[in-house]
């Protein structure tokens, strides 16, 4: 069994911690001489002054205490944490990348030609007719879809009437909260016994006031909803549209697509299906697709080639703006650059060996694995012990746990996705990570981790009495 | 001896396509055909196939034409593909700026335990992303001298969409208006009339005279149903503000939230939002961090205490661990889409974590005294520039009488079109307002091609 | 599991409890053992404001922990008429003390809380438990 003692950096003079920089050396300074008069400016800023050494020291120590994909297998559930191809940084650092979004379109025509390339390789990959790459992540993606189908319906003079979203229990939170930021109420949807869309209580609940159904296929379980086809025309006869999350597009590359399935429109994740890195947190991207006949309501703007020259253009009725700019366009250059990079075969490839890898994985762990058959990720359950707990006794066998307590139609749920990028032999150690945890005694997983930077942290004293900066720790 | 490499013709071709040396299948996937077998017998299936689950009308099958290629024929052909970016001098603005990013910043950035990690849901794992933003959020703490800063939001446009939903849900005011300027950026205003579009929210505009905030002008524009005013500092026209302290009080005794747009560098100079009664600060904080790059950003977002309930996206917060010892977590998370789902504050997820980090870098690269010396720059260089402007003929700069900040606009006789196509002709590149009008961006970045830039003005207005 | 179950007061199906206090027509309104226990540590409670009115079954407050957020309902109408600062302030009284120095608010109300059909007694309440 693997074993990984991360790094920790701390003093005895700072409550053992790396000290923040701050804490090394806080210095107020009060600008003199300024250009501008003294009641435009400021009386001073304290902030940290540090040489250069310094700071390089403080962020690599700072890189030693965290984990990535680098480091180890990452197999969170719906966040597809696969290899970050490097070279894609060398593209996205280069001079020439780096220009001004007020460019008129014929100095930026590069820039340009790269978005209309990736608008077209997203829409044959997502089967759609048109896509946007403006929203800046698959949240903004999920908004972005829902107002090009609250267009939709306005235009049809059925937007009063339209005021339902239905979205399936299990999905993503962000499918709730999007629909909610758009306006509209949510209806949740319960799943069957199988795990999968309801058709019945679907039929119960589309109607009149149906503005679109949200789905993610495979779903959160990692199960191909079967029965698409009904749910689509359920959906469209109602008078409703059909939403792709995008989030588990990893599992169906090459093998079918939303377009295909009746979905109207969709989100892809960029940082998922085309490994982008997460950075910690962001930046994602998230581009919407579309079907023939909503392109018009598409965000301004649209990228459009026109003999040989790239244009920018507003569709016709477009919803406006989700993006102060175009997007993440380093984010977008790195897509571009790895979907060119696979071609056909590797993304038939990828998809392949995600679905391959995942129900590998589930053959070789000791847990409980309820439904089937998975795609690229499936949710273990934890059984007596708390999924969270579980997690905490992963980290000290050099991996990263999956996603803990979701979906909650799996008891103290572990949403498990390793991705095509795990070799056989790192799945194998991953197995032997959760085998080894299932074995356990309570005690042992109660005092773990034991060997990451941190040991268990109080979570309730942090949302209690809530300390978000350096200077709220000396109140 | 000469015998020992015989010619063989096929190894001579070259092959100059971009599809060269591409591999079969991804070069991202580990598995040899061995380990394909074992796998699939420990599954029980046979082929790779059989685990789709994908009924047959939906299939497909995987030709959607596109062309593998090598790495070095991938970075190639892109390479060549944003050559076709013109080769101008940018004296662009309007809120994307561009300032020298050090090289620690990609040094460290890119640091793969840092870009290559995920959102630190397991904490103890991921201490070192999260001191980064504990000391992002203390860093914007400090320059908006607001109580609590968020960990960003995607730009500056959509941290305005975020404030004025903040402000609908914090404040009992009758009405759903959200106050902007005149002068705010149209595409700024396109994304916040998108977030204001579910809650219902109206935008309104009101005037401003020599591109800043007439108090007069706000006072009689202002109403019950006023939920939120946006005043910028300096203003994406590049002016700085003078009637901050007014402003503030007239809206210190209303239902009305005072929102400023700013950027982290103008913050360590300019006047200190929570002294002129500020209640939140947006804007972007990619001045530090990134150069332009196609107006991806981070947006920041501070605000007073009394609303941290309703803060959109995520914050980091300091703990101690089982050890005792200080660490740092995500915290109330309750306000977030995935345990609040619907009633959520926002349905941001994905932020800009990685640029926040560049952004915290970069800050302490410069240090106080170094961004203040930088922010002082940025008030003379464009003085300077607008004065030497003026004195060609036909132009008329600064064309508002104010203080500037990086970038000032200037009335040309002639059809700005025109004058902006020409210029950029010979290599430079300014914004075009309206007719008669073009903005000029200069910064420590650009201003060494500030006198050929002079020289080719004087040339095309003559 | 036994939870502490007072018979001095009424309770809902939802898990909040009534008490009659000294004053006239004025209730004070918790939740109970169980559900703090269900929660798990409090980190957060959001009251009303004095003098707002509601109906019964209408939510009036939120607790929350680390990963839930929980509406609590009131059971019988009324205005509200003290917020028990204490609780803002501390939520963890909701832990240690649920039914007394963790109650949340007082309401005056027109109604008897003995002809409220929808309020169990302690017995029953345990039984629904």
């Amino acid at each position: 069994m693997q074993r990984h003692r991360q790094a920790k950096w701390d003093e005895t003079e700072s409550d053992g911690h790396e000290p923040l920089l701050a804490e090394k050396d806080l210095t107020r300074h009060e600008p003199s001489d300024t250009y501008l008069p003294d009641d435009l400016t400021r009386d001073g800023v304290e902030l940290p002054s540090i040489s250069e050494p310094e700071l390089v020291r403080h962020y690599t120590r700072l890189s030693q205490m965290n984990y990535g994909i680098d480091s180890g297998p990452y197999p969170l559930g719906s966040c597809t944490m696969k290899y970050n191809p490097k070279f894609t940084e060398d593209i996205a650092g280069q001079p020439a990348a780096a220009v001004h979004p007020d460019r008129d379109p014929e100095l930026a025509q590069g820039t340009l030609q790269v978005y209309h390339e990736l608008q077209d390789y997203l829409s044959r990959i997502g089967g759609m007719s048109a896509v946007t790459l403006q929203p800046p992540a698959g949240a903004a993606g999920e908004l972005t879809g829902i107002l090009v189908a609250k267009a939709y319906h306005e235009h049809n003079d059925e937007g009063d009437q339209r005021e339902e979203i239905l979205v399936p229990a299990s999905a993503h939170g962000t499918n709730f909260a999007s629909a909610a930021m758009a306006g509209y109420d949510i209806v949740e949807l319960p799943a069957d016994d199988d795990g999968r869309v309801d058709l019945d209580a679907l039929s119960e609940a589309v109607g009149d006031s149906t503005a679109a159904l949200m789905l993610t296929n495979p779903n959160t379980l990692g199960l191909f909803e079967r029965d698409i086809e009904e749910i689509a025309t359920i959906v469209h006869d109602a008078g409703g549209l059909l939403y792709y999350d995008g989030a588990n597009l990893n599992a169906l590359l090459g093998r079918a697509r939303p377009g295909d399935m009746g979905f109207d429109v969709m989100h892809f994740n960029v940082h998922k299906t085309f490994a982008t890195p997460h950075g910690g947190g962001g930046p994602g991207a998230g581009p919407i697709g579309v079907r023939e006949g909503l392109e018009k309501f598409l965000p301004s703007p649209q990228v459009r080639v026109d003999g040989d020259e790239y244009t920018l253009v507003e569709p016709a009725e477009s919803i406006g703006k989700v993006h102060g700019s175009m997007g993440n366009w380093l984010v977008l250059l790195k897509t571009h650059a790895y979907i060119s990079r696979l071609g056909d075969e590797g993304l038939v490839d990828t998809s392949a060996k995600a679905v391959l890898n995942a129900n590998y994985l589930a053959e070789r762990i000791d847990l409980e694995v309820p439904f089937g058959p998975f795609h690229h990720e499936f949710v273990a359950s934890a059984g007596e012990t708390d999924a969270a707990d579980f997690a905490k006794a992963m980290l000290d066998n050099g991996v990263h746990p999956p996603t803990t307590k979701w979906p909650e139609i799996v008891d103290e749920a572990l949403m498990t996705e390793p991705t095509e990028a795990e070799s056989k032999r790192s799945l194998e150690r991953l197995a032997a990570a959760f085998n080894a945890v299932s074995e356990a005694d309570d005690d042992a997983i109660a005092a773990a981790p034991r060997m990451t930077a941190a040991k268990r942290i109080d979570q309730t004293t942090a949302a209690r009495d809530p300390k978000l900066s350096w200077q709220q720790l000396s109140d | 001896m000469n015998q020992t490499h015989p010619t063989r013709e096929t190894d001579l071709s070259f092959d100059e396509s971009d599809a060269a040396q591409a591999e079969s299948g991804s070069p991202f996937t580990p598995h040899d055909a061995e380990d394909v077998t074992e796998m699939l017998a420990a599954i029980g299936a046979d082929d790779v196939e059989e685990l789709f689950d994908v009924p047959e009308p939906v299939r497909y099958d995987g030709s959607f034409g596109i062309e593998g290629r090598s790495e070095r024929a991938v970075r190639r052909r892109l390479d060549r593909t944003l050559d076709a970016n013109a080769d101008v001098v940018e004296f662009l603005g309007r809120g994307h700026y561009s300032h020298y990013v050090p090289s620690v910043v990609d040094s460290l950035s890119l640091r793969s335990e840092f870009i290559t990690s995920y959102t630190q849901y397991q904490p103890e794992v991921s201490q070192g992303f999260l001191q980064v933003l504990f000391e992002f959020q203390s860093l914007v703490t400090e320059l908006t001298g607001m109580d609590v800063a968020n960990c960003s939001m995607y730009d500056a446009a959509t941290a305005l969409g975020e404030a004025a939903t903040l402000a609908d849900r914090v404040r009992a005011a009758d009405g759903s208006t959200i106050l902007v300027p005149d002068y705010l950026r149209a595409e700024r205003r396109a994304v916040l009339e998108n977030y204001a579009d579910g809650p219902g929210l109206e935008i309104r505009e009101f005037p401003t005279a020599n591109g800043m905030v007439d108090p007069d002008a706000l006072e009689s524009a202002l109403g019950e149903d006023v939920l939120l005013v946006y005043v910028e500092n300096p203003t994406t026209d590049g002016v700085i503000e003078e009637h901050l302290d007014e402003i503030g009080s007239i809206l210190e005794d209303r239902e009305t939230l005072f929102c400023l747009g700013s950027d982290l560098l103008a913050l360590s100079l300019l006047q200190n939002p929570a002294d002129v009664g500020a209640d939140v600060v947006v804007g972007n904080a990619g001045v530090l961090g990134l150069p332009n790059v196609y107006g991806m950003g981070i947006g920041l977002f501070a605000c007073r205490e009394e609303f941290l309930r309703q803060v959109p996206g995520r914050l980091v917060g300091a703990s101690e661990d089982a050890d005792g010892d200080r660490t740092y977590t995500l915290t109330l998370q309750t306000r977030e889409q995935h345990i609040r789902r619907e009633r959520a504050t926002s349905n941001i997820c994905s932020n800009q974590a990685w640029v926040a980090l560049r952004t915290a870098i970069h800050a302490a690269y410069l240090g106080p005294e170094g961004l203040t010396a930088l922010a002082d720059r940025c008030t003379r260089l464009p003085a300077r520039l607008a004065a030497e402007l003026d004195a060609i003929p036909g132009v008329s700069a600064p064309a508002n009488d104010a203080y500037h900040f990086r970038e000032f606009t200037a009335e040309i006789d002639g059809d700005a079109e025109a004058v902006v196509s020409e210029l950029a002709d010979r290599g430079f590149a300014v914004h075009r307002r309206g007719d008669d009008a073009i903005q000029v961006c200069v910064t420590e970045t650009n201003e060494e091609h500030a006198a050929e830039l002079l020289e080719t003005v004087r040339e095309v207005m003559a | 599991m036994d939870y502490e179950i007072p018979t001095d007061r009424r309770y809902a199906e939802s898990h909040e409890w009534v008490l009659a206090t000294d004053e006239e027509g004025v209730l004070r309104v918790g939740i109970t053992d169980f559900a703090q226990d269900e929660l798990g540590d409090i980190v957060f409670a959001e009251l009303p404001r004095e003098g707002e009115t509601f109906d019964r079954g209408d939510q009036f407050a939120v607790v929350e922990s680390i990963k839930a957020v929980s509406d609590i309902y009131l059971p019988v109408s009324g205005t509200i008429e003290a917020v028990n600062d204490a609780v803002t302030d501390r939520p963890e009284l909701i832990n240690e003390d649920p039914h007394g120095d963790g109650w949340l608010v007082e309401i005056s109300t027109d109604e008897d809380v003995e002809d409220v059909d929808s309020l169990l007694t302690a017995a029953e309440y345990e039984d629904q438990i």
